[in-house]
């Protein structure tokens, strides 16, 4: 009765409070909507933010829901975020407002800036402690994924799985053409080779209608930059480059090797007269307009079921002149230092990576493991017999390098070398000229961001 | 009884009704919904971001290091900056004259009695109401030289097929193109108002005086339209400045940055490259420059066709 009372007085006409107090009320609602946390129970939650593909929602779910079975107190609530430049924008806002999840997967470009802003804590605190991890369990782990995990020589997050670029080639075609029956391209030669030989003007209209080679040449601002710089960097290595010198204090991408890979790209594009064609590979290459193209392990799931009456195959990338070698990636888990259950969270990612765990994720994700035990496990070993184009993948994991992590300015550098590459390919300028150029605006931030923290 | 009601209808306005201090409080109660929304979301990030065009930060860290002008002197000596300039002024001036001029056709043509003319007025206006990302993915797609409508209609005619958002001679056209078609159906709108605004007395008395079409349009159409031409020629102005979206989702920018336009260049160090404190800095200029534009406009028509007219 008194309450009522109350509020009758409240919203008197006359009370000029009513809206102010309504206007209170109702954000406070909200707040208490998002403050209410596990309480009642003693169930921890971690939260987990990602963003991976909508097809691979699914196998995360069943690993989660297979993680809850086996630990009944913990609750792993994990939220989606469509892109990864998306997640990194949600990840600064939760920082600032201290609404930071337990586990996040990130990109590494964006370690630095998260290493920096304090927020996330350094591995070996929980590899070395007492759930930590053993010697030769850190040494299963590909090294090169541990290598890209890692900021300043310290170890900042964990791989969650990886993955590498291979040649994706329609079979039937290079068989038409009388290129190798069994075998993609091996060299650059066979590479560039093929790639002309593949590509033809059916009609004669001077516009090619299918391509050999697919080069992913996009814009130098535009959210598939990344993308390229990613395929174009193997071909650095295979000359025998680097992006940037050991101490970091320049970059190397504009070398001899570096004008080698470029001008190799430079001249597939010139030849198959891309300029005209399409940017949309994959629909290209299952419209057979595209005989060979790049691309990763991710998409193989979706090629399984777009690619059926297609006689597809996988072959490891072509060798440079110096060496084999592909890049390899994969997502990386961060613990964040606002987490009130950071233990809890290191337990979830010690499951992840059990060998067992790693192959069945594999084998539901199409993710490769990202360490070498988990082709021990039995149900795994004979799944890579039934997918041979899956075991590419895992077999090319032996070869696959990392971009040397740039412990400052690698949005920018990355961002040098997409410019380079565009300008002397679809801009039709001197690769040379375009590395150097590229490497000058790269070497000018590395110098400019070392003053700083200097 | 009826001196009674007037009395009563009669709106008391208190001797002090401004100034005393309950009404103020009363009026801010009111509003303070309004208000609320207004500071936080409008209001402080406007102060916030002239205050961090000073300043570097990266969203990340706390520290925010003051720098003074550096923002400043750095975006005036970037070349790239003036490139998105021209870009921008290329996008203004290729849309906004041949929008108006269309849109003018388009409700000129709608003005007369004509069957089907709320359906025609409708198609025209649909663009407008589409999400700009979903209409810039169906212009990538018929823009693309494999699948693409656009070169499938061309190729009938016997043309040579164009990559038109990857040539950097065609990307902006193309953009030009989309970005009138998108925008066209609200100037048509518009337009169609201000002609049926025209008290019809006009034309009769120039039909008495034997004025033909042409001297009807120039002589009491266009000068009755002004103020809605005035109108449309500033917002329209405004929001070509400040293109972004299909931007972003047609040509990224590219290619190799030919359509790189300043809003769009200034995304990119905010949201890529985390540098807010030079991204304000671009927001400020880019703020001064459409100000100077619109003012002078303003001043230029004014005193020109502008409101005399009525």
């Amino acid at each position: 009765m008194k309450i009522a009372q109350t509020f009758s007085h409240i919203f008197k006409k006359e009370n000029p409070l009513v809206i102010p107090i309504c206007t209170v009320a109702l954000a406070l609602s909200f707040t208490q909507c998002g403050a209410k946390k596990e309480k009642a129970s003693e169930k921890v939650t971690i939260t987990f933010w990602h963003s991976f593909v909508a097809s691979t929602i699914p196998a995360l779910d069943d690993l989660i829901e297979q993680y809850e079975s086996e630990n009944p107190k913990v609750k792993i609530k994990a939220q989606y975020v469509p892109t990864g430049d998306a997640l990194i924008q949600k990840l600064i806002t939760a920082i600032q407002s201290s609404t930071a999840p337990d586990i996040s997967w990130i990109h590494s470009d964006f370690l630095a800036d998260l290493v920096d802003a304090n927020a996330i804590y350094e591995m070996n605190y929980f590899v070395n402690g007492k759930n930590g991890l053993s010697q030769s369990e850190i040494e299963d782990i590909y090294p090169a994924l541990l290598q890209y995990a890692s900021l300043r020589k310290r170890l900042y997050c964990i791989p969650m799985e990886a993955t590498n670029l291979a040649l994706v080639y329609n079979v039937d075609m290079l068989k038409d053409e009388g290129c190798h029956p069994e075998l993609a391209p091996s060299n650059w030669e066979e590479l560039e080779e093929y790639a002309v030989k593949l590509t033809k003007d059916f009609n004669g209209d001077g516009k090619n209608d299918r391509i050999g080679f697919f080069l992913p040449i996009f814009p130098a601002a535009g959210p598939l930059s990344g993308w390229m710089v990613w395929q174009w960097i193997p071909y650095l290595w295979q000359a025998g480059g680097y992006i940037v010198s050991e101490d970091q204090s320049e970059v190397l991408y504009n070398s001899e090797a570096g004008v080698k890979a470029l001008t190799l790209w430079k001249n597939i594009y010139n030849k198959l007269n891309l300029r005209t064609f399409t940017t949309d590979y994959d629909v290209a290459f299952a419209s057979k307009l595209v005989a060979m193209a790049m691309d990763g392990p991710w998409n193989l799931p979706r090629f399984n079921r777009l690619l059926r009456n297609l006689n597809w195959s996988i072959a490891p990338l072509p060798k440079g002149p110096v060496k084999e070698a592909t890049i390899a990636g994969g997502e990386y888990l961060v613990i964040f230092k606002q987490s009130d259950h950071p233990d809890e969270a290191w337990s979830f990612i010690k499951w992840i990576i059990r060998p067992d765990i790693q192959a069945r994720w594999s084998m539901r994700s199409g993710y490769l493991p990202m360490r070498r035990s988990a082709s021990d496990v039995p149900e795994f070993k004979e799944y890579l017999l039934r997918h041979p184009n899956f075991k590419v993948f895992v077999d090319q994991m032996e070869v696959a390098q990392v971009q040397r992590s740039l412990d400052y300015g690698a949005l920018q550098v990355t961002r040098h070398i997409a410019e380079a590459i565009e300008e002397a390919t679809l801009g039709g300028g001197d690769p040379q000229e375009a590395l150097d150029k590229a490497a000058a605006k790269s070497n000018k931030v590395l110098q400019s961001i070392r003053r700083n923290v200097e | 009884m009826w001196n009674k009601f007037l009395q009563r209808k009669k709106p008391v306005i208190h001797p002090s009704a401004g100034t005393s201090g309950k009404n103020i409080f009363t009026a801010l109660a009111f509003l303070s919904p309004t208000l609320v929304i207004f500071c936080t979301f409008i209001l402080f990030p406007v102060f916030f971001s002239f205050y961090l065009s000073f300043h570097k930060w990266n969203m990340f860290s706390s520290d925010r290091a003051f720098i003074g002008f550096e923002n400043y002197r750095r975006l005036f000596t970037d070349p790239e900056f003036w490139m998105v300039l021209k870009h921008t002024l290329v996008y203004t001036l290729g849309t906004v004259p041949l929008n108006m001029v269309i849109a003018l056709l388009i409700a000129l043509a709608l003005n007369r009695r004509i069957a089907g003319k709320r359906f025609l007025r409708t198609a025209f206006f649909t663009p407008v109401i589409i999400s700009p990302v979903a209409a810039a993915l169906i212009w990538r797609w018929i823009y693309d030289p494999n699948f693409g409508l656009l070169n499938y209609f061309t190729g009938l005619f016997g043309l040579p097929s164009v990559n038109w958002l990857n040539d950097p001679n065609t990307a902006m056209i193309a953009l030009i193109i989309m970005g009138v078609w998108k925008t066209v159906g609200i100037n048509m709108v518009l337009f169609s108002a201000g002609l049926q605004g025209i008290p019809d007395n006009f034309y009769e008395a120039a039909d008495i005086d034997g004025a033909g079409r042409w001297a009807k349009f120039w002589h009491i159409t266009v000068p009755m339209l002004s103020p809605t031409t005035f109108f449309i020629m500033i917002m329209s102005m405004i929001s070509s400045f400040q293109v972004f979206d299909i931007v972003y989702v047609l040509t990224s920018g590219g290619p190799l940055g030919a359509t790189k336009v300043i809003v769009f260049y200034m995304y990119e160090y905010a949201f890529k490259f985390f540098e807010m404190g030079y991204a304000s800095a671009v927001a400020y200029i880019f703020f001064a420059i459409l100000a100077i534009l619109t003012l002078l406009q303003v001043k230029f028509m004014k005193t020109r066709a502008g409101y005399r007219a009525i």
